[in-house]
C-alpha cells in the first residue's frame, strides 16, 4: 500500500497541505471510520492527514451567545462535559449509547458529521440546536447550517481543501430534552432510527416551545417543524403523544416515500416518538 | 511495492520505544509483529469485539482501529504490563478466582477496559461495569463472571494499582 501518513503541526499547516494536495488526501481524526475503510479496501489514498492532536480544534466552551464545541472533541469528553449537561443535554445524550467505551474514548464528533452517515448519533441533536458547522482552509471560513452538511448518504458538502473546525450550537437549557435511537443490538448499535428533541412548558403545563429532529431514517437529517408547530401551545397527553407520531411517520413518508423497511419503520418511529416524550407528560 | 514508512516514538509498558513502522498499519499490528507482544489478539480488525484493548494515555482503545502512526508520543500499555516480574495482578487474579476465563481469547482486552475503568470510577454500579464492558465480547462466559470478578476487584484497592 503506497499510503503516506502526515502530521501536521498546527491548523495553518493542515490547510497548507490540503491547498496543496487536498485531492489525494483523506483527513483522519479518530479513525474510527477510516480504519474500517481502509481495511475493506473501500478507502484508498495517497495521504493520510491526521489532525488529531491539533489543540486548536479541541474544547466545548461558551463564546458570547454560542456553546462552540471543537471538531476533534471526543464522545467520551461529550459524555462528561457539564457544559453540554446545561446547555445541549441531547447532545450529551447522543454520546451515552455511541458504540462502546473504546470507541468513544477516540471518535470524533467532526468525524462523526464530516462522514455523513445517516446514521451519525450527533447530528439528530445538532440539528435541534440549529448548528452552524464551521469550514474552514487556506482560503477562509464559512458556516453552513448542520442540516446542508450532507448532500446525502456519505456525501459530504465539504470541499477537498478544507476541514470541519468547530460546531457553533445555540445553547438551550430546556425543561426536556432527549435523543434516542433503535438500532439492531443495544450496544454498538448503528442506529436505524433515532430522534432528537428539546421541550419548554409554560406553568400550566402546556408545551410553549418545541425543536425536534429525525435521523438515521431519512437520507440527510430533517427538522421536523410540522410536528413542531403541531404540538406547541397544546397541553401534552398521551393522545397528543400518538397524533403527534402519527404525523411524525406521516412527514417520514413524504421524505422517504414508501420503501419497503416503512413496515417496521412507520410504527417503529410513533413508538419511539410517544416513549421518548412520555416523561413530559 | 514501495512502502512508506514513518518514525514514532512512544512509551511501551513503561519503557520508551523509537521506530520505523509502515505508515498504514495498525496500532495492533505495531504491538503484535512490531513489538512481538502477542498478548492483545485481533478477533474482528473492526471495532466490534474489544479482544485489541490496548491503554492509550490511560484510556481503553481498540487497537485494531487505531493507525500505528498515532501512537507517536502516547503512552501505551498493553497486557503485558499489567503483570509486575512475572507475578500476576491482583485483577487477573481475580478474574481466575471467578472463572471468568475460559478459553481466554477476550480476557487481556476485558482486563486493559476493567483495568482502566477502575481507574476513573470510585464506586460504580453492575449497570456501569455493563456499560463499560459493552465493547468486549466474550462468547465463552455470558459475562456474569465477569462482572462478579470486577465487584470483586472493586472491594480490593490493590486491583486498581499497576502500571
Ligand atoms: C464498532 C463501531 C460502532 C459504531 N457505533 C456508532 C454509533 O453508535 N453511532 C454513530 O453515530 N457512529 C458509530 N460508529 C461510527 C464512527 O465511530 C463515528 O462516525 C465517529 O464519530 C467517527 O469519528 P472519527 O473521529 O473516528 O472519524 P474518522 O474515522 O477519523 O473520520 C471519518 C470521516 O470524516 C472525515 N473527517 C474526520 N474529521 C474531519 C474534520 N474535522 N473535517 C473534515 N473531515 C473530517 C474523515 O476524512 C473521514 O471521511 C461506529 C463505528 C464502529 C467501528
Ligand atoms: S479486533 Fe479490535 S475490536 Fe475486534
Ligand atoms: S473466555 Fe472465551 S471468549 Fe471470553
Amino acid at each position: 500500500m503506497n499510503m503516506n501518513y502526515v502530521r501536521p503541526r498546527d491548523l495553518a499547516e493542515a490547510f497548507a497541505f490540503l491547498a496543496e494536495n487536498g485531492r489525494d488526501t483523506t483527513i483522519i481524526a479518530g479513525g474510527t471510520d477510516v480504519m474500517v475503510d481502509l481495511r475493506s479496501g473501500e478507502l484508498d489514498t495517497r495521504f493520510l492527514l491526521d489532525i488529531s492532536r491539533l489543540d486548536e480544534l479541541k474544547g466545548i466552551r461558551l463564546e458570547g451567545e454560542n456553546l462552540v464545541v471543537g471538531a476533534t472533541t471526543t464522545l467520551s469528553d461529550i459524555y462528561h462535559s457539564e457544559l453540554l449537561t446545561q446547555y445541549a443535554p441531547a447532545l450529551q445524550k447522543s454520546a451515552y449509547n455511541f458504540a462502546s467505551t473504546q470507541i468513544r474514548n477516540v471518535a470524533t464528533i467532526g468525524g462523526n458529521v464530516a462522514h455523513c452517515s445517516p446514521c451519525g448519533d450527533t447530528v439528530p441533536p445538532l440539528v435541534i440546536h440549529e448548528t452552524k458547522v464551521v469550514f474552514s482552509g487556506k482560503k477562509g471560513e464559512r458556516r453552513i447550517p448542520i442540516e446542508e452538511v450532507a448532500t446525502g448518504p456519505y456525501r459530504c458538502f465539504l470541499e477537498k481543501d478544507e476541514i470541519i473546525t468547530a460546531f457553533i450550537l445555540k445553547p438551550v437549557e430546556a425543561d426536556f430534552a432527549d435523543f434516542q435511537k433503535i438500532g439492531r443490538r443495544k450496544d454498538l448499535a448503528i442506529s436505524r432510527l433515532s430522534m432528537a428533541v428539546m421541550v419548554d412548558r409554560d406553568s400550566d403545563g402546556i408545551i410553549s416551545s418545541m425543536k425536534f429532529s429525525l435521523g438515521a431514517c431519512t437520507p440527510t437529517p430533517h427538522r421536523m417543524t410540522a410536528v413542531e408547530e403541531f404540538m406547541t401551545g397544546k397541553k401534552v397527553t398521551c393522545e397528543l403523544l400518538f397524533e403527534g407520531g402519527k404525523l411524525l411517520a406521516e412527514k417520514m413518508i413524504e421524505i422517504t416515500g414508501r420503501r419497503p423497511s416503512i413496515i417496521y419503520k412507520e410504527p417503529a418511529v410513533q413508538g419511539l416518538f410517544v416513549r421518548m416524550l412520555y416523561p413530559v407528560v | 511495492m514501495n512502502q512508506n514508512t514513518v518514525q514514532i516514538e512512544f512509551t511501551i509498558n513503561g519503557k520508551k520505544v523509537t521506530t520505523n513502522i509502515p505508515s498504514h498499519v495498525t496500532a495492533l499490528h505495531v504491538i503484535r509483529e512490531i513489538m512481538g507482544l502477542k498478548g492483545s489478539k485481533e478477533g474482528c480488525g473492526i471495532g466490534e469485539c474489544g479482544a485489541c484493548t490496548i491503554q492509550v494515555d490511560d484510556k481503553a482503545v481498540n487497537s485494531c482501529l487505531m493507525l500505528g502512526a498515532q501512537l507517536h508520543n502516547r503512552d501505551v500499555m498493553t497486557i503485558e504490563g499489567l503483570s509486575k516480574e512475572k507475578k500476576l495482578h491482583p485483577l487477573q487474579e481475580k478474574f481466575i478466582e471467578n472463572h471468568a476465563v475460559q478459553c481466554g481469547f477476550c480476557t487481556p482486552g476485558l482486563l486493559m477496559s476493567t483495568h482502566a475503568f477502575l481507574k476513573e470510577n470510585e464506586n460504580p454500579d453492575r449497570q456501569e461495569i455493563t456499560r463499560a464492558i459493552a465493547g468486549n465480547l466474550c462468547r465463552c462466559t455470558g459475562y456474569q463472571q465477569i462482572i462478579t470478578s470486577i465487584e470483586a476487584a472493586l472491594q480490593d484497592e490493590s486491583c486498581r494499582g499497576g502500571e
